[in-house]
């Protein structure tokens, strides 16, 4: 009997879990590119003054759909070159996971850009993005890597955290919150988080 | 060398095909056979046999039920196959720690 045995038997298994788990790997660097586009939107937001209900609605929501696209995009490529199966079922139960809170924070959000004309509820609907995106994280996290079910609760926390300290202040401080407010959610956690994910990845053997 | 972390291996679990079948739902919640299969590519009868094995120990639950009215079996690690699992792997850990050099 070989004296490695063992230690071929836990990389055997390692293989084995990581087969069975989500592209880890790609996470940082999805986190990243969302984190640094989420920085640039709010920027733009900023200085283009993104103001009304369907401009701010339809602003976000464009920056989301570039990094859902570019999400995908960095998650295939990372599997083509591992030759790993893209569509294999744990990321299928990630997007079913991700899915029910994403679209229902898009329709509560779009439902309150179409009825409401008044540009205070740009911090609103930024709210319910947050929450929305926090629970989706969560979900999604059963399936992820752990740290991911935490992130999703620094999002919800930090959304019903905000939404009681804005209730207390003037709504008419709310014009740029809105912006800083995503900015700060969508861009600085995520680099956050995609920070702290590249340095604990390299801690792994 | 200490023989005692060897000695104590889950005997069930240490064995190739099982051990594969553990690590794949000790990363996920929930595996259907068909997934299982394909991933491990193993037949339908050991696969089965396997299945059945570890199901006798208590280690793993299986459920069916119909998905577009086709059965579905779905398995997953009970928390008495985590524990295992878990303590099998420790134990890989104690040994491989034993043979590195200090």
């Amino acid at each position: 009997m070989k004296p490695d045995w063992a230690e071929e038997n836990l990389q055997t298994i390692r293989t084995l879990m990581e087969r069975s788990a989500v592209y880890r790997r790609a996470l940082a660097p999805i986190m990243l590119f969302a984190g640094t586009l989420g920085v640039l939107a709010a920027a733009g937001g900023l200085y283009f003054q993104v103001e009304s209900p369907k401009a701010f609605a339809g602003f976000w929501l464009g920056t989301a759909g570039v990094v859902i696209v570019g999400a995908f995009v960095m998650a295939r490529r990372q599997a083509h070159k591992e030759r790993e199966l893209f569509w294999s079922p744990p990321t299928r139960r990630v997007g079913q996971a991700l899915l029910p809170p994403l679209l229902s924070g898009m329709f509560i959000s779009g439902l309150l850009a179409v009825t409401v004309a008044n540009w205070a509820v740009d911090v609103p609907m930024a709210l319910v993005w947050i929450l929305f995106y926090g629970c989706a994280l969560h979900s999604a996290g059963f399936f992820m890597t752990r740290s991911v079910r935490w992130f999703g609760w620094v999002f919800i926390i930090g959304a019903i955290a905000l939404a009681i300290a804005l209730l207390k202040a003037n709504p008419s401080a709310w014009t740029a919150t809105a912006s800083l407010t995503m900015g700060f959610f969508f861009g600085v956690l995520h680099l956050a988080y995609g920070a702290y994910l590249y340095l604990t990845e390299r801690k792994n053997p | 060398m200490n023989p005692e972390p060897f000695l104590q291996l889950d005997r069930l679990i240490h064995e190739k095909g099982r051990l594969a079948i553990m690590s794949m739902l000790a990363a996920s919640p929930e595996l259907t056979f068909t997934e299982l299969r394909d991933a491990l590519g193993m037949t339908d009868g050991n696969l089965t046999t396997h299945i059945k094995a570890l199901q006798q120990e208590g280690y793993l639950s299986v459920a069916k039920s119909y998905q577009n009215n086709r059965p579905l079996t779905t398995c997953s690690l009970t928390p008495l196959g985590r524990k295992a699992f878990a303590e099998y792997i420790n134990l890989l850990e104690q040994i491989v720690r034993q043979h590195k050099p200090e």
